[in-house]
């Protein structure tokens, strides 16, 4: 007994002493995070902001349309005479979407690291932002993405709280999910429904939402997967029944559903239409005539929106264009941390700045002002979309 | 370089056995039964394992006379397809091409074999060459090296975009059906690449066996030095071997783009390491065995992804290839390495 005590009380004062430690250890980290936070950053004539985005690797395809994009809006921003004393420069991180989102991390501590750089852009995806958020929250670092879209990745409890610090210029997938079903259901009136996902998690999100609406209303769902670096798509295709209605694609690289698509024509099978989701917005590049998808209805008589159609060569690239917005977000929000610090900021009062944002008009189509939870306050519905024979992409519903 | 007849036979017949125990299972007893079911996947396969077997050709010359595992051989491919790419490109596209198609894809598989070649060339005097006489890691990492070098060089010149070859509107979206329209069905574009795969491996065997260049090529596989001491200019065929190789390796490229549509800079790495997974398996450094290889490779895969799910497709083609190694570590058509005492 006397040994059980002793132990016990061993026990105990190990464990003080730990705490003790760690307690000590830490209480540095968090000093430093919170003077990362505040600590004073003279603004210049010319302020930064980073962009996290995959640059390269597998999805290197849709991030580099996001860093054209965001680019697109630092060159005009810059091109502006108005802003000469005020410019932005974009600093670059290559997080190597679906390799590891150790390059995700490693980017947001670089830029925690970085003292001039105040705001950032991305990352693109919804598991990037749950690996970095500790990165940008111990650096005081607000981020915004284009592309995110898991739903919980706001809820504030249930991947981790980031509230305050991360943002989204796209709608989540609890958004886009129920206008694709709806539709399905409605107005196509399909009884039976392939759904293919591309096995990363904004496709396995959306696949998941739309099958179970789907199945609750009665419709036939039968499920399968297939890589984002597939290109041979014939055993997935032979799978198909020919008495299935529609095949739902929500994947993130239009060259892939093309390369579906005439896989799926050539086998005969071209009665079955094909369903994306935003992230085959890509008019010119997924051309399926009939094929149908989802997406936000993004303003295509903005000047900006046309100015980059025409540069690069009538592709919109239209994933990368919430990068824009949140480029453009992110630059506001420094700029008038700036103006109020008079000539000083603090990566805190940027972060306030984002919260207090109102786009009373922007390129995707709807005025961008964000709730407390970092989702935009929407009128931010979906759009349905169907491609012509043409190529291009005719809003139906 | 092939096992003895004997040998070769024993392996084959087990294989058959194998293949026979599965064929009866997915077409009687798996959950998705059916002759048409498997016919069609297997039509699927073998296009598939045509593209792999070309590859793997390409690792098994090389390692067949240098012993080197030329992993820089899968971006040369990629480097093909890009090729055949420009060529396509250049001569308006696949909906609108300036001149008669048939033509157009005699020029994409011309262009794109001797671009690859002339890259394969100039891999092996630069980066293998000089390395001839080092330790055998040297040249491994020297490929490595090539391979990523390779790759971010394509990335930085063109982008990380994809390009789509859109070959079903080049060439046709028809072909023929077998057992009516619901039935197997196999594209033209299909049929042109078995076909065409079929004719450059013959023409391969053809220069092994019967030129005299196949036999220096044989020579200086067996020995080095005894075939220098003959005449033969040892760096001259190992230089050959790679532009043939390579050139094949291109051709794979231009028939994925046009079957499979997409390219971008990282096409290589995966094809890349199914082509040399099915050089190991058929017995890497045997000519016929990387063509068995190839198409087991391809069959599998499409099997996998059909009757089991796209998820679970690499994982049997690389644990076939672990247990390959693990049974017969010389591969299904390759030569035990002899000991001596």
């Amino acid at each position: 007994m006397k040994k059980v005590m002793v132990a016990a009380v061993f026990a105990v004062a190990l464990s003080i002493l730990a705490a003790t430690a760690l307690g000590s250890a830490n209480a540095p980290a968090r000093a430093k995070a919170s003077s990362l936070a505040t600590a004073s950053v003279t603004c210049g004539k010319l302020r930064t902001i980073g962009m996290a985005a995959p640059i390269t690797g597998p999805a290197s395809d849709i991030g580099n349309q996001q860093v054209r994009w965001a680019k697109f809006f630092v060159k005009r921003w810059n091109a502006n005479k108005a802003n000469r004393n005020q410019k932005i420069k974009l600093v670059l991180g290559d997080t190597q979407l679906g390799v590891d989102t150790a390059f995700a991390v490693k980017v947001a501590q670089s830029f925690k690291s970085n003292s001039k750089l105040l705001a950032v852009v991305g990352p693109a995806g919804s598991q990037e932002v749950v690996a970095s958020t500790s990165a940008y929250k111990a650096g005081g670092l607000g981020f915004i993405s284009g592309s995110a879209t898991r739903v919980t990745l706001t809820d504030g409890h249930t991947d981790g709280n980031r509230r305050g610090y991360f943002y989204r210029t796209v709608p989540n997938d609890g958004q886009q999910g129920p206008t694709v079903a709806n539709y399905m259901t409605k107005t196509l009136k399909w009884k039976r429904v392939y759904i293919i996902d591309d096995q990363e998690t904004y496709s396995q999100g959306l696949a998941d939402g739309v099958q179970k609406i789907l199945n609750n209303r009665g419709v036939t769902t039968k499920r399968d997967s297939i890589s984002q670096t597939a290109s041979d798509f014939s055993a997935a295709i032979a799978k198909i029944p020919s008495s299935y209605q529609g095949i739902y694609i929500p994947w993130q690289l239009a060259p892939q559903a093309q390369a579906f698509g005439q896989q799926l024509q050539a086998a005969g099978k071209s009665k079955i239409k094909l369903f994306g989701s935003d992230g085959l917005f890509a008019p010119g590049v997924w051309k399926i005539a009939g094929s149908y998808d989802s997406a936000f209805p993004y303003n295509p008589a903005d000047p900006a929106v046309k100015a980059y159609v025409k540069a690069h060569g009538g592709n919109g690239e239209f994933f990368g264009l919430p990068s824009y917005v949140a480029a453009q977000v992110d630059t506001l929000a420094v700029t008038r941390a700036c103006k109020a610090g008079h000539g000083k900021t603090t990566r805190a009062a940027v972060r306030k700045q984002i919260l207090k944002t109102n786009l009373a008009s922007s390129l995707l189509g709807f005025p961008v002002r964000f709730q407390k939870s970092g989702e935009m306050k929407l009128p931010a519905a979906f759009g349905i979309f169907q491609i012509q024979k043409n190529g291009s992409f005719k809003r139906i519903g | 370089m092939i096992s003895t007849p004997r040998q070769a036979l024993g392996n084959l017949a087990g294989l058959g056995v194998l293949l026979l125990i599965w064929v009866v299972y997915a077409v009687y007893f798996s959950p998705t039964q059916g002759w048409t079911f498997f016919l069609q996947l297997t039509v699927d396969g073998i296009i598939l394992g045509s593209i792999y077997a070309l590859i793997a050709l390409g690792y098994s010359m090389v390692y067949g006379i240098l012993k080197l595992l030329n992993f820089a051989h899968g971006d040369v491919y990629m480097i093909g397809a890009f090729i055949g790419f420009g060529v396509l490109t250049l001569f308006g596209g696949p909906l609108n091409p300036a001149i008669p198609v048939a033509l157009l894809v005699l020029c994409m598989f011309v262009v794109a074999m001797l671009g690859s070649g002339f890259l394969g060339l100039a891999i092996e005097r630069f980066a293998y060459r000089p390395l001839r006489d080092a330790p055998r890691i040297a040249p491994l990492i020297s490929a490595l090296g090539v391979a990523f070098f390779l790759e971010n060089s394509v990335l930085l010149l063109l982008g990380a975009n994809y390009r789509n070859y859109d070959g079903y509107d080049l060439i046709s979206y028809n072909g023929i059906h077998l057992g009516g329209s619901a039935g197997v069905f196999v594209s033209y574009l299909g049929v042109m690449v078995i076909v065409g795969a079929l004719l450059l491996m013959v023409g391969l065997i053809a220069l092994v066996r019967w030129t005299q260049f196949g036999k220096a090529m044989r020579a200086v596989s067996f020995d080095r030095e005894a075939a220098a001491m003959m005449g033969i200019d040892p760096d001259r065929v190992i230089a050959i071997t790679f532009f043939v190789g390579s050139a094949l390796g291109g051709a794979a490229g231009v028939m994925f783009g046009l079957v499979y549509s997409q390219i971008y800079y990282l096409v290589g790495f995966l094809a890349g390491l199914k082509g040399f997974t099915a050089a190991v398996v058929g017995g890497i450094g045997s000519i016929p065995g990387a063509m068995l290889g190839g198409l087991l490779v391809g069959l599998v895969e499409s099997w996998a992804k059909g009757y089991l799910n796209g998820n679970v497709a690499d994982l049997v083609v690389f644990g076939i290839l672990i247990g390959v190694m693990l049974i017969r570590p010389s591969g299904l058509l390759g030569t035990p390495a002899l000991k001596k005492v």
